[in-house]
């Protein structure tokens, strides 16, 4: 192990890659906003909204968390309980009027 | 059979091997358990929404709360920005950004706050109804995480103070990397299940 | 090349184990001895309840005294004795088995100890302030409407689900990154896989169960209006909460038994486990598969309609990966030296008892049987022979087994095989008239009987009095042999996993150098010798 303390200077700066992610989370995040002041229909707005939010989560997971970079062992612990919310989500809407 | 030839030091050379970090990988475990926890007050939350009316809903204010997802995502890119100094051994940059990511998270607490006794004024309450209960708890939750995370926000600056990280060792200031993001995905799903949907 | 010649360091002195200590072995023992005593306390209430079984109408314990006794004997026995009894068994095994100083992170590790302590207490105290009476499943709303200490029993359980989930963060973590070289997964002992399987299941699983806790103590406490059903609460709600946790908590109860036989089999048949990869696939596959089945508890609920035959398909689905362990034993020993030892009797007597709450769990998720049976006596029937023939079989095994390594001495043999005849025969005579008791009609959870099954009941009393019985010659052997039984040494059972390659106990250190593993654990016998090196070692086959 190295033991310098002055800067790393061939350490290349990723800012610009996450601040392109940024841009794109604030722009989805612009759209949905301007969206509910729309009279688009519901069920077609939630597709989208859902699609945004799924976007939204990816980005931030493979990128700012960095699951891109790193083992897929990180990928496999964060996949498996969100498959399972999605899952048990589904089901807590299908179960509507079970009594 | 067996033979002797490792020393201690290398305990976690079997992690390496894997590019797993041991730290990082306990905190991954604890976010995963996490992601359940939100899932079981999630379910809750749509399952009431889609059998119990809430006509008080109408009185969310999406474009304040908007604008706080702006803040919190705004937030993150600062954690991610603070790593990307630390990484280049840049520790001026690291303290800078830790300090504009508790400002953030405290700024979307406000924000927060600011809802949360709007509906109270409508008459919405944790106790008020169904929805009442499962919005409040839910979002209580969720403001829990941040509060806390903002007090790491803070714990890390001070070690980055101190001098603790360095390009070669940051892997503190990521594990709370991992988990201000986290906190930032969960708000991008509630934001859309409570206010977008 | 043994550790004779290197100077162990002392057996920590007693008053180590009553403190905060960050060694697993030390924070292993504390959930050992903790959890027993919980099986005990556990172990009381049920010779209460069956007390008051013995005549159909008998006034001993007043109906709602038998509520609070029936939900808290489940509640003791699951929370309190066999998860952390399975959690400390992982604990101290662990870092050995994979050739580990600790655990990788041993603050963490005593902490989700210290945890379990509070969690105990508050469910003890809990009957000072009127205990819970809503069943261990603790249903709404009449869980939200009971005695104040429904509310303690609520934060006694989320106390101890953030133990059980700190522990597995520790053992995944550890399992991960701190193999000894040469030992890949592939060459890991069964009961490390084990703990592997167990640690998704209580990562993904408890926090649910956490939310409705969560949930119905804010209804308690605060009002909140998530179970009032005027408000539009909804029951099955909190039975999905409950459940989602409460069945894969069922297979995180007998997969680290599971391991510990498939530990024991190969030792003392002298042959390699038979289907070595397929045990440990099949313990992922139970695991996974574990997370899809909860709603097979609610067929009887008014759950969705539509579901009901999925659930039932895949809960008749884990019989298939159960069965390959239950093939892959009987292969194990099949021809094999038999060493009929008390860890194996209790390996044995563990495969029979499964065996028939297995294939009655089978017939449970049948739902035209189930809609009959539910809530009768053939259900408790079937959770005892999982539960009590299944995981507490296999925690005797594992205590048996690792008594020596644990403590440096070795228990008694005969003590060792009375204690297994009595809870053999004790197991069998308790349970099996419930499965007939429950066929007929005679629901669970009542204080008095149609006087029809008053026979079965006197039988299943006699075989739960035999069961208590049967604890005493276990608890004097266990302790007069730490105390004055003959020195175990190193490798008492000739063993190949790696705990065995150390003292007995271990130095505070584990290994005094960290081994590297050349070979599987399990290659024993004249079927191993061909694909072995001359190995300089003398463990001996």
């Amino acid at each position: 192990m190295t033991s310098s303390s002055s800067p790393s200077t061939h350490v290349a700066s990723r800012a610009r890659q996450y601040v392109m992610v940024f841009v794109a989370l604030a722009v989805i995040t612009a759209i949905e906003i301007a969206m509910t002041q729309t009279s688009i229909p519901a069920s077609l707005a939630n597709v989208f909204f859902l699609a945004f939010s799924l976007a939204k989560a990816t980005l931030v997971a493979t990128f700012f968390m960095h699951l891109r970079d790193d083992s897929r062992i990180y990928t496999a612990i964060f996949l498996l309980p969100v498959v399972l919310v999605l899952a048990f989500s589904t089901l807590m809407l299908m179960s509507a009027g079970g009594h | 059979m067996t033979s002797h030839s490792i020393t201690h030091e290398d305990e976690f050379r079997a992690g390496r091997e894997l590019s797993l970090d041991h730290r990082k990988l306990g905190m991954w475990l604890f976010l995963a358990s996490e992601v359940m926890f939100f899932g079981g007050l999630i379910g809750t939350f749509l399952h009431y929404k889609a059998t119990v009316p809430s006509p008080e809903s109408a009185e969310l204010d999406t474009v304040l709360v908007g604008i706080n997802t702006f803040i919190l995502v705004t937030s993150s890119l600062m954690v991610v920005l603070g790593l990307d100094s630390i990484r280049r051994g840049n520790r001026r940059g690291l303290l800078t950004y830790l300090g504009l990511t508790a400002l953030l998270g405290a700024v979307f607490l406000g924000g927060q706050g600011y809802e949360f006794v709007s509906l109270y004024g409508h008459g919405i309450t944790l106790t008020s109804s169904v929805f009442g209960s499962s919005f409040f708890t839910l979002t209580g939750f969720h403001g829990l995480h941040v509060l806390i995370g903002v007090a790491w926000a803070l714990l890390t600056l001070g070690k980055a103070l101190r001098g603790k990280y360095s390009a070669e060792d940051h892997v503190g200031v990521e594990a709370f990397g991992l988990y201000w993001h986290f906190v930032d995905i969960v708000w991008i799903v509630l934001f859309t299940i409570i206010y977008l949907i | 090349m043994t550790s004779e010649s290197i100077a162990a360091k002392p057996v920590p002195a007693w008053r180590r184990y009553f403190g905060w200590s960050t060694d697993h072995k030390v924070i292993g023992l504390q959930y050992l001895v903790t959890s027993f005593f919980f099986f005990l306390v556990g172990g009381a209430m049920a010779g209460m309840i069956r007390t008051q079984l013995l005549a159909p109408d008998s006034t001993l314990v007043s109906a709602e005294a038998y509520n609070r006794l029936t939900t808290n004997h489940g509640s003791v026995m699951l929370f309190l004795w066999i998860l952390p009894v399975l959690a400390g068994l992982g604990n101290y095994l662990i870092p050995l088995q994979i050739g580990a100083r600790d655990m990788a992170f041993p603050r963490l590790n005593a902490l989700s100890f210290w945890l379990l302590v509070p969690s105990g207490l508050l469910m003890l105290a809990s009957f000072f302030v009127g205990a819970a009476e809503a069943g261990w499943t603790a249903y709404v709303p009449l869980s939200v409407a009971g005695p104040d200490g429904q509310t303690l029993w609520a934060i006694s359980v989320v106390l101890l689900g953030t133990s059980s989930m700190m522990g597995s963060i520790n053992f995944v973590t550890t399992i991960f990154t701190m193999r000894t070289a040469g030992m890949t997964f592939w060459r890991m002992p069964l009961f490390t896989w084990s703990m592997l399987a167990t640690s998704i299941l209580v990562l993904t699983a408890t926090p649910v169960l956490t939310a409705g806790l969560v949930l119905i103590a804010m209804d308690r406490l605060v009002g909140t209006l998530f179970f009032s059903v005027s408000a539009g609460g909804d029951p099955i709600l909190w039975q999905n909460l409950f459940w989602f946790y409460s069945h894969p908590a069922v297979y995180i109860m007998v997969l680290p038994a599971m391991g510990a036989i498939s530990e024991i089999f190969p030792v003392f048949s002298r042959k390699p486990v038979f289907g070595y990869k397929m045990i440990a696939f099949s313990s992922l596959a139970i695991s996974l598969l574990g997370l899809t089945v909860w709603a097979h508890h609610m067929f009887t609920s008014g759950m969705d309609p539509r579901l009901r035959v999925p659930y039932m398909i895949s809960t008749m689905i884990i019989a298939v990966p159960t069965g390959v362990k239950i093939f892959s034993w009987l292969a194990t020993i099949w021809g094999g030296k038999l060493r009929l030892d008390t860890p194996m009797l209790f390996a044995l007597g563990f495969i029979s008892m499964f065996l028939i709450g297995g294939i009655t769990g089978v017939f449970l998720a049948a739902i035209p049987i189930d809609l009959h049976v539910h809530d009768t006596y053939f259900v408790v029937a079937h959770l005892h022979f999982v539960l009590f023939g299944g995981s507490v079989s296999g925690a005797y095994a594992a205590l048996y087994y690792w008594y020596p390594k644990i403590t440096g001495r070795r228990l008694d043999e005969r003590l060792g095989k009375v204690h297994f005849a009595a809870n053999f025969i004790g197991t069998n005579l308790a349970y099996l008239p419930m499965f007939l008791a429950g066929l007929l009609g005679m629901p669970r959870r009542v204080v008095n009987y149609d006087p029809r099954f008053t026979e079965l009941n006197q039988l299943a009393s006699l075989g739960a009095f035999l069961l208590a019985a049967s604890v005493l010659p276990f608890l004097y052997n266990v302790i007069v042999s730490w105390v004055s039984g003959p020195k175990a040494g190193d490798n008492p059972w000739q063993a190949k996993t790696l705990e065995w390659k150390t003292t007995s106990p271990p130095p505070a250190h584990n290994f005094d150098m960290p081994p590297v593993v050349t070979e599987g654990p399990y290659d024993y016998g004249e079927a191993a010798q061909g694909s072995l090196t001359p190995s300089p070692s003398a463990a001996g086959d």
